[in-house]
This record gives C-alpha cells, sequence and structure tokens, in this order.
C-alpha cells in the first residue's frame, strides 16, 4: 500500500492530484471558518451608527435590559413610529428608501421584522442583562462601539464565550469574596 | 503556550451535628396524600421529557421527584406506610460530587446547591450508581416532543439532550429570579416569597421550602422540630431535604 504510495508520487501527475486534493479539503476548511466569522443577512440592513449618532438611546429600543433578562429586539410598530413621522418622507419630497420600503411592506402586512439576533449565548447558558446593567455596565461595553463607521449591522466585537464572561467576573469581584463566590459559581448561569 | 489547569478542589467543611446548607425543604408525611402533583408539577417546571412506555419497562423513566410506598407487616397484616415524596437531598456531604469525573456535578458554593452543569456531562453515570436516594435521571435518548408540546417548555431551564444526567436543582431558576428581583427592589428575599414547583401544587401543603440557614424561616421552624428525620441519615450525606412522620 505504502510503496504503490509512493511510486504514486514520483509521477508528476500524481502530484498534482495529490496538491489538488490537499486544496481542497484546505479550502473546504476554509470557507466553513470564513461562514462562522460573517453577520448573518439581516431582513433589514439596519444602520446602528447613523440612529447612535442621532443620539438615540440604545434602551430607547431594546429596554428588555434595563430590566428583565432579555434586551429585546424592537418590533415593526416601534420602528414605525418614529419613521411614519419623518417629515421629509411624509409629505412625498423625498422618496422612501429601500430599506425603509421594506420597513413599511413589515408594518402593511401587520408582520414582525424577522431579526437575525447576533449577539448570542447557547441554550445551557442563563444570561440576564439587568444584573449586569445594574452594575454599571454600559452596553459598549459587552456589544462594541455601534457608532464606529462600518456597523451598520450588529457584529460581536468578541467572542462571547465563558472564558470572557468570567475574566470580567473575576476582575470585578477582586475585593468582595462573597460576591466572587457568586458570581464564579457554576449554578450562577448553568441550570 | 502553557495552559494552566485548575482542577475545583472539592471540600466539605462541616461538623458533626451542625445545620448545613442555606436552602432546604420540609416534607410532611403525615399530610401527604400521594397525589403525584409534585412529581406533574415538576415534570412541567423543568422540562422533563416524556420517556414513554418502552423505555420506562427498562427501568428508565425520568423523574426529578417521585413518591415512595412501602408495604409494613406480612400478608395478612399489611399495612402501608405514609407516602414519601423522595426528591434530590441537596446533600451538604454528597456522595455523587466527588465521583464525577468531568466535575460535571459540583457543589455551589454560593446557593450550597448540589448543581448539574449540564454543559460539561459526559453520561458516565458514575453520579446515579453512587446516590444513595437514587433521585438522578439519565437522558438515554433525545425524547421526541411532538407540537404542540415544545410551547410549554420553560425557556429558563436548559432542555437537555442525549447522554446527559439530571436532578432536582430546588428549581435554581426560581432561586434567581426572586434572588434578582428582590435585588432590583433593593432588598432580601422574604421567606415564603417564592417557592419550588413541588411546594406550589402541593395541595395539601405538604411541602415547606425556604432558608435552612434562617432559625425564623417556616422551614427551619418544622425542620427543627421533634418529628423531623433525615433519609438514610446515618450515611452522614446530610440532606438538606427533612420528612416529618408520627405527628
Amino acid at each position: 500500500m505504502v510503496k504503490r504510495f509512493m511510486s504514486w508520487l514520483s509521477d508528476p501527475l500524481g502530484r498534482i492530484g495529490l496538491l489538488i486534493a490537499f486544496l481542497a479539503v484546505f479550502s473546504g476548511a476554509a470557507f466553513g471558518l470564513y461562514t462562522t466569522q460573517t453577520a448573518p443577512p439581516q431582513p433589514i440592513q439596519f444602520p446602528h451608527a447613523l440612529h447612535v449618532g442621532l443620539e438615540i438611546q440604545c434602551l430607547y429600543c431594546h429596554p428588555g435590559a434595563y430590566r428583565q433578562a432579555s434586551a429585546g429586539l424592537p418590533t415593526e410598530t416601534k420602528c414605525w413610529g418614529c419613521h411614519q413621522q419623518l417629515s421629509k418622507y411624509a409629505d412625498g419630497t423625498v422618496a422612501l428608501p429601500a430599506e425603509l420600503q421594506k420597513l413599511k411592506g413589515y408594518v402593511d402586512a401587520g408582520q414582525p421584522i424577522p431579526w437575525v439576533p447576533v449577539a448570542q449565548v447557547p441554550d445551557f447558558v442563563h444570561f440576564n442583562h439587568r444584573p449586569h446593567v445594574a452594575a454599571g455596565l454600559n452596553c459598549e461595553n459587552c456589544h462594541g462601539n455601534m457608532a464606529v463607521t462600518g456597523f451598520t449591522v450588529a457584529e460581536n466585537p468578541q467572542v462571547m464565550n465563558m472564558g470572557w464572561c468570567l475574566e470580567c467576573h473575576r476582575a470585578r469581584t477582586a475585593e468582595d469574596p462573597e460576591k466572587r463566590t457568586k458570581l464564579l459559581d457554576c449554578g450562577t448561569c448553568h441550570y | 503556550m502553557t495552559i494552566e489547569l485548575k482542577i475545583p478542589e472539592y471540600s466539605a467543611n462541616w461538623a458533626e451535628g451542625e445545620q448545613q446548607g442555606k436552602w432546604g425543604m420540609a416534607i410532611d408525611m403525615d399530610i401527604c396524600t400521594g397525589c403525584q402533583a409534585c412529581v406533574a408539577a415538576c415534570a412541567m417546571e423543568n422540562n422533563i421529557p416524556f420517556v414513554g412506555e418502552a423505555d420506562s419497562g427498562y427501568g428508565r423513566s425520568m423523574h426529578w421527584i417521585r413518591t415512595e410506598r412501602f408495604w409494613e407487616g406480612e400478608f395478612p397484616e399489611i399495612k402501608m406506610t405514609p407516602y414519601q415524596p423522595v426528591l434530590c437531598q441537596q446533600c451538604g456531604h454528597a456522595p455523587c460530587e466527588p465521583v464525577c469525573p468531568a466535575f460535571a456535578t459540583v457543589h455551589s458554593q454560593a446557593e450550597a446547591l448540589n448543581l448539574q452543569v449540564y454543559n460539561r456531562c459526559v453520561g458516565t453515570r458514575y453520579c446515579a450508581n453512587n446516590c444513595p436516594y437514587q433521585v438522578r435521571s439519565f437522558n438515554w435518548r433525545d425524547y421526541e416532543r411532538p407540537e404542540p408540546l415544545p410551547n410549554q417548555l420553560n425557556p429558563d431551564v436548559t432542555v437537555r439532550r442525549r447522554g446527559v444526567m439530571e436532578k432536582c436543582t430546588f428549581c435554581i431558576q426560581r432561586i434567581h429570579r426572586a434572588q434578582d428581583q428582590a435585588k432590583a427592589e433593593g432588598r432580601e428575599v422574604a421567606d415564603g416569597e417564592f417557592t419550588t414547583a413541588c411546594a406550589q401544587a402541593c395541595p395539601a401543603d405538604a411541602i415547606v421550602f425556604g432558608r435552612i440557614d434562617d432559625p425564623e424561616s417556616a422551614v427551619s421552624k418544622l425542620a427543627g422540630g421533634a418529628r423531623g428525620f433525615h433519609m438514610l441519615e446515618e450515611l452522614g450525606t446530610l440532606p438538606a431535604v427533612t420528612y416529618l412522620k408520627g405527628g
């Protein structure tokens, strides 16, 4: 078997074949890795930077972060509540841009916008926004600066894994052993 | 690059006769009618799968709480013992914990409970074999939940997959929710403010849940009474569940 493989290798055609096989496997793996690192397609290309630039608070559209586990994604009526009042579109001087037409489509159909959440934890992790906001953390500490150009659709600035969670929990509870016990306990997040 | 491996050290800091733990439960066997409401409520609260007839026949039925009964005496003069709901006793010195090779069942230092970390569990089933109360159940399969049953899943509890051990958590999701609510309102969790699913469902109020380290709580008063005993007390597992009998 090995002998046959070696003799096959001495043949230039065999070498080319091996190279093609290697490239196929390598590019397949690279593509797979690439797809895990790209943002999923969203129903509407929402420009976070523009809305943050208009000084709209994060909590206006994601109010759940302040009082419950899930921050929530805005409904079509919440978006339209502001957007229908924009006078330049309302009086017809400027035509409704394509992305806002999509929004109007959802409003007219009475259907929710199928946003794809990007900042997610697995099922066996129970994350609660409220204590994190109460501890004085700002949204950008974990979700990145949405005002930076390029953040049209939200992308996680860091890998949200357990090491990253615990790094912060350790650093912030260095002086409080009781809090440290609570925040490093498995049962605080996994149940 | 060297990876520093830190293995959590298991230490049971307890003294003989000392009341252990933070959360405790008192179950009055004199009041319990064996109606199984706690069993049903637990299954609904904790997303426990429906195993089905075939697998139950192999002894693979899954419950975090069960109602036990025994017969006393020889045939003509038999007498039934009181019903005894058996759930994880949340031992202070738990036999399941030191045998886990994956550190999936660990002792919570913060809540003083025996945790089961599903994402760590590799399914060796050592813990279940070492549990003297036989309260752990293993997911032998991914049990089917036909529509519309997935709609009643509790979002606060992980849906376990095949090959994972599970057991009663003392409804830790309710503990966390009550603690979070109390903290948001800037106060301590009051006794009786929340309870476990089994205690909530019990129509006879035979199950009382609360802080065992607070001598003023309802559960401490019941557990400290003369009727209280622990299941298999001689094993020295320091259970957090106290049974009451002989009133």
